[in-house]
């Protein structure tokens, strides 16, 4: 048995989105099963079902040394408020 | 009614009663399949099959002058005599055994697709309408159920399937069996031909998995004898109906 996760898109120009796994013999049986299990009320008109043996996964060590990057959010929110926290320490 | 009028009726009442026994069989399933991805698969096939019979249920109404209501239905699938039914042993034959259920389902639903294509082009036109719906569902069930045997015939369950194939073979000629005076619907193109003549397909499809199967003589009593299974599956079907039979629904 293999774990196969199952991605949903509805109409339109919804992305899709992860909708849930099941557990499956084969790549005709996850599919066949996941229309009963996560679409049987027509809840998107497409499906994805991918083994979850063929997705890339990155870990929590590859992706935290970006977590302290306020530069990189573009709204500048963060940005100005080390700013302006190095102000007032500079003015005390 | 006049005699072609009866015998439709009664070729109705065959091909919705079997949709409606099966759909009963399979829906007892519910909770207790062997995994719980089957488990909403196998019950939402025997949902389907419930509709189908609903749909046919609603040509019989129309045929007796009755208003197709949910109690015209309901009296027409719980409330006739065992002698008012035309359904087959194969569909009453009840079972807790997983090789026989799921056998019996990829074999039923092989079956079914034929008996859908015989009314595809019936000079009755709800019953050719009710064929488009059905078919597109038939599909999956065959999809779903080709799936499962594809998987599982070249594996230690093989042994397994080969026993519930030897029960349902036995079963299978009474599905074939015709209800008295189908001549008269092939004459008036309300059928294109009998479903009996689709049987040796249907065999050469199961040997072309099991290597090897044969079919029975297929009984010529007109659908009237029921077989001993139909008693308990009633008193099942009926158990919460019969816990107060005035409620209104």
């Amino acid at each position: 048995m293999a774990t196969y996760e199952v991605f949903l898109k509805k109409d339109g120009r919804d992305e899709y989105r992860h909708a849930g796994a099941l557990d499956a013999a084969n790549d005709e049986l996850a599919m066949v099963m996941a229309r009963e299990a996560y679409i049987r009320r027509a809840e998107g008109s497409r499906v994805w079902v991918v083994n979850r043996e063929h997705v890339l996964e990155g870990g929590d060590d590859f992706i935290s040394p970006n977590a302290d990057k306020p530069h990189r959010h573009h709204d500048g929110a963060e940005v100005a408020a080390r700013r302006k926290r190095t102000r007032e320490a500079g003015e005390s | 009614m006049n005699e072609t009028a009866e015998v439709l009726r009664d070729f109705l009442l065959a091909f919705a009663d079997d949709e409606h026994l099966m759909g009963q069989q399979h829906t007892e399933w519910i909770g207790v399949t062997p995994f719980l991805e089957e488990d909403l698969a196998f019950s939402s096939i025997g949902q389907d099959e419930l509709g189908h019979a609903v749909l046919l249920y609603e040509i019989v109404c129309e045929l007796d002058g009755v208003a197709p209501t949910d109690a015209a239905i309901d009296a027409l699938a719980y409330s006739r005599g065992a002698e008012a039914y035309r359904s087959s042993a194969f569909t009453e034959y009840g079972t807790t055994d997983w090789a026989e259920a799921l056998i019996r389902h990829w074999v039923y639903d092989m079956v079914e697709d034929y008996r859908w294509q015989l009314v595809s082009e019936s000079t009755h036109p709800a019953l050719a309408s009710a064929a488009v719906r059905a078919q597109r569902e038939e599909v999956y069930h065959r999809r779903h159920a080709a799936a499962l045997m594809d998987s599982l015939i070249a594996t230690p369950a093989r042994p397994e399937l080969e026993r519930g194939l030897v029960v349902v073979l036995t079963l299978l000629p009474s599905l074939f069996a015709p209800v008295a005076g189908e001549d008269l619907l092939l004459a008036e193109g309300v059928i294109s031909r009998s479903l009996a003549t689709t049987a040796p397909d249907v065999i050469t499809h199961i040997a072309e998995m099991f290597g090897e199967a044969e079919l029975g003589q297929v009984p010529a009593d007109g659908r009237t004898i029921r077989s001993p299974h139909f008693g308990p599956l009633m008193v099942r079907m009926r158990e919460v109906l019969d816990l107060d039979t005035e409620a209104v629904w």
